[in-house]
């Protein structure tokens, strides 16, 4: 797919970037940008976080990521320009974890996508977060299970709020 | 022969090296793979659950091996708990 940008981004060689995203995205031809910027809270489940370490698979995530840029284009029937960019590495609150940002025509399409690849990053992407309390414990999300058998169990139990 | 099989996420923990190699019979699925690392794990790193063994994947760099699937000769692997990106 021409026009999909795919990134995983070290903590200690910089941040994520917005501006670049939505750049990225512009077209002549597109009256639509959506984006979702996902940041580290301060908080999860009633416990103060300090903050959040990622760990991802990096070759099979960007080969995910670029799976979901395909699967955003056909969903979407429109041309569709796409930024998917994750954070690896030690983040403190208000880091930004997740950047999608999507470039098409019309406004619905742009939403669709943006929410489309989100959605996909978080349930189907190698990537692991662990985080870290106020009080030094440190824990590692339950998360989604992609081993198929496991997902035909679990997907209809859970309405996934994650 | 022997597989490799990078470790992520809660699984680091069970090897410092950040990986674990077995002793895989030819032939094998991922699913008889799975058996061989949870027997390897409860020796070699008890406080890492079963469970949690059974709920992960595996994968080359490429894609997600399931469990069907023959485990590929002379290719490193990589076993993924539940994800929890975003």
């Amino acid at each position: 797919m021409d026009g999909l940008h795919v990134a995983v981004v070290e903590r200690g060689e910089g941040a994520l970037d917005v501006a670049a995203a939505l750049e990225f995205v512009a077209d002549p031809r597109f009256g639509g940008i959506a984006s979702f910027i996902g940041r580290v809270r301060d908080h999860n489940v009633g416990r103060s976080v300090t903050g959040i370490s990622y760990d991802l698979f990096v070759p099979l995530a960007l080969n995910r990521f670029r799976a979901i840029g395909e699967r955003a284009l056909m969903e979407v029937g429109a041309p569709l320009k796409l930024w998917i960019a994750h954070a690896k590495g030690r983040l403190a609150i208000g880091d930004i974890a997740v950047v999608v940002a999507a470039g098409t025509p019309h406004r619905d399409e742009a939403f669709r996508a943006c929410r489309l690849a989100i959605e996909a990053v978080k349930h189907e992407a190698p990537i692991w977060k662990q985080e870290h309390y106020v009080d030094g414990d440190s824990a590692w999300s339950e998360g989604c299970s992609l081993c198929e058998e496991d997902r035909a169990h679990t997907h209809a139990a859970h309405g996934h709020g994650h | 022969m022997k597989t490799r099989i990078a470790l992520f996420g809660a699984l680091r923990e069970a090897d410092a090296s950040g990986a674990v190699e077995l002793e895989v019979p030819a032939g094998s699925t991922i699913a008889e793979l799975r058996e061989l690392l949870v027997t390897h794990l409860a020796a070699h790193a008890p406080l890492v659950s079963a469970g949690l063994v059974r709920r992960c994947a595996f994968a080359t760099d490429e894609e997600i091996l399931h469990n069907h699937r023959p485990v590929p000769e002379g290719v490193a692997l990589a076993v993924l708990p539940p994800v929890s990106g975003g």
